[in-house]
């Protein structure tokens, strides 16, 4: 009997914080809706990674990406997001660790940037290569050389 | 005065002697599915009491209004009361933020705006304020201040500004009358007045002329001389400051940093979730800045980054 009756409470808590939360977003700023959609979108996905079977360099480096871009934002985004490219990921990561107060070295920046290559490589293989396809032959030799050279520095070791 | 004991009846004292059954118990027993059912009713039925007669907490609309657009179609279209009602609605979301919606300003951050000597001032030393932000010493109504606004009111209109103007010259007892949208041109024209001719521009290179743009459009009082940031934005997560640029060559590539720039950042992530929202923000500037205007000052903000500094990673 008790255990039904903290199920009925919880229920009740439950749809109260729903209606709340539904009016909270509503009210919110509309930001850009596009990017909005976007974010929301990679943000549902799962937050971690399994990193278990990448060099052991890597996962050291997937703990530097954990720790450092969570004091922004959810880890869900990067994880989940269409950025596979090497030159994305270099943008994006240094347009993060410009911020100031951002906490990131270059040195942890560069961590960062290879365990995102890295991975990409891995684990968004299909995307990486139909946007590897779309480059032109030079920028798709380069983008393939930047791979290579995070490869070359990790694997087997 | 002595006690009177009275005499207990048979039937009373057989009554004490065992234990009642009349009073009260408690029993477990589960809530009824029925008072689940009916409070999520009620919360369903209040939550769409709300939408339909909160106007989504809108803090313009009250009842009997249902939402902003209803707000709106009771306005004056036209005339004096207008441009009040359009100027309240730009002060409100630009300015009072810092100077209050009783215009009285924030202590330390920005000084009242009603009964302010500066407000009565000459239209063109008016509207050089919002158009190019006010850093440094300035005293007013007596008290000294050190300032460090942003040209808050670059991005607007002359309709906007002459508007939000009024609204600031007649109102929280303030009486120093209207500002037409042709007295804001005018200011508007003398204040850019010693930027570079249509001549001088041609003879610039691209990242000369988007320096132009850079000085032209104040991004300077927020993003710092040169753009090398360290602005305070109190409360902004960004280290409590505006982000300089030099950098930006390295984060974005030219058309990302042009779509930045036109659509801005209203909301700033805070530093303490719980603290104001920080004073300045990115405006939108796309309807301000023209086509060419922004290339060139892309230009100028990708060729800021630091010489034979391969700091990248």
């Amino acid at each position: 009997m008790r255990t039904n009756h903290k199920f009925d409470v919880l229920v009740l808590g439950v749809a109260v914080l729903a209606l709340f939360g539904a009016a909270v977003a509503r009210a919110e700023d509309q930001l850009d809706a596009e990017t909005k959609a976007r974010i929301d979108k990679f943000e549902k996905g799962p937050a971690t990674i399994d990193v278990s079977k990448y060099p052991q360099g890597i996962q050291d480096n997937y703990e530097t990406f954990s720790q450092k871009c969570a004091q922004c934002h959810k880890l869900s985004r990067p994880v989940n997001c269409d950025y596979v490219l090497p030159d994305e990921w270099s943008r994006y990561v240094k347009r993060m660790m410009r911020k100031p107060g951002s906490g990131i070295d270059s040195a942890d920046g560069k961590k960062i940037y290879e365990f995102l290559t890295y991975d990409s490589s891995v684990r968004k293989k299909v995307m990486l290569d139909d946007k590897l396809a779309k480059l032109t032959p030079d920028e798709k030799a380069a983008a393939e050389a930047k791979i290579k050279e995070v490869h070359d520095k990790y694997d087997n070791k | 005065m002595s006690r009177v004991t009275l005499p207990m009846s048979d039937e009373l004292k057989s009554n004490l002697s065992q234990p009642s059954d009349a009073g009260p118990t408690a029993s477990r027993s589960t809530v009824p599915i029925w008072i689940i059912v009916l409070t999520l009713l009620l919360l369903f039925l209040g939550a769409v009491y709300f939408d339909r007669h909160s106007g989504w907490f809108d803090k313009q609309v009250y009842a009997p209004y249902t939402s902003a657009e209803q707000l709106a179609s009771y306005q004056p279209k036209s005339g004096a009361a207008s441009m009040l009602t359009h100027g309240k609605a730009v002060y409100e979301t630009y300015c009072g933020l810092c100077h209050g919606s009783d215009g009285l300003g924030k202590p330390g951050q920005a000084p009242e705006l009603a009964g302010s000597e500066w407000v009565a001032k000459d239209i063109t030393s008016l509207a050089r304020i919002p158009l190019a932000g006010l850093n440094g010493p300035i005293q007013v109504k007596g008290r000294d201040w050190n300032l460090s606004m942003a040209p808050m009111g670059a991005s607007l209109s002359d309709a906007d500004l002459s508007a939000v103007l009024t609204y600031i010259r007649e109102s929280w007892g303030n009486k120093n009358g209207a500002v037409s949208v042709d007295e804001m041109k005018a200011a508007r024209a003398a204040i850019s007045g010693n930027a570079p001719t249509a001549a001088d521009l041609a003879k610039m290179t691209p990242v000369e002329r988007g320096h132009a743009v850079f000085q032209k459009y104040g991004c300077f009082q927020c993003h710092g001389q040169e753009a090398k940031g360290g602005v305070p934005n109190p409360n902004a997560k960004t280290a409590e400051q505006v982000p300089g640029l030099i950098y930006v060559a390295d984060g974005y590539t030219k058309d990302e940093l042009k779509t930045f720039i036109r659509r801005g950042e209203r909301n700033i992530p805070m530093l303490h979730p719980d603290g104001p929202p920080p004073p300045h923000f990115m405006p939108s500037w796309s309807n301000v800045i023209s086509t060419n205007e922004l290339n060139d000052l892309a230009d100028y903000l990708f060729s800021l980054k630091p010489k034979g500094d391969n700091l990248g990673f």
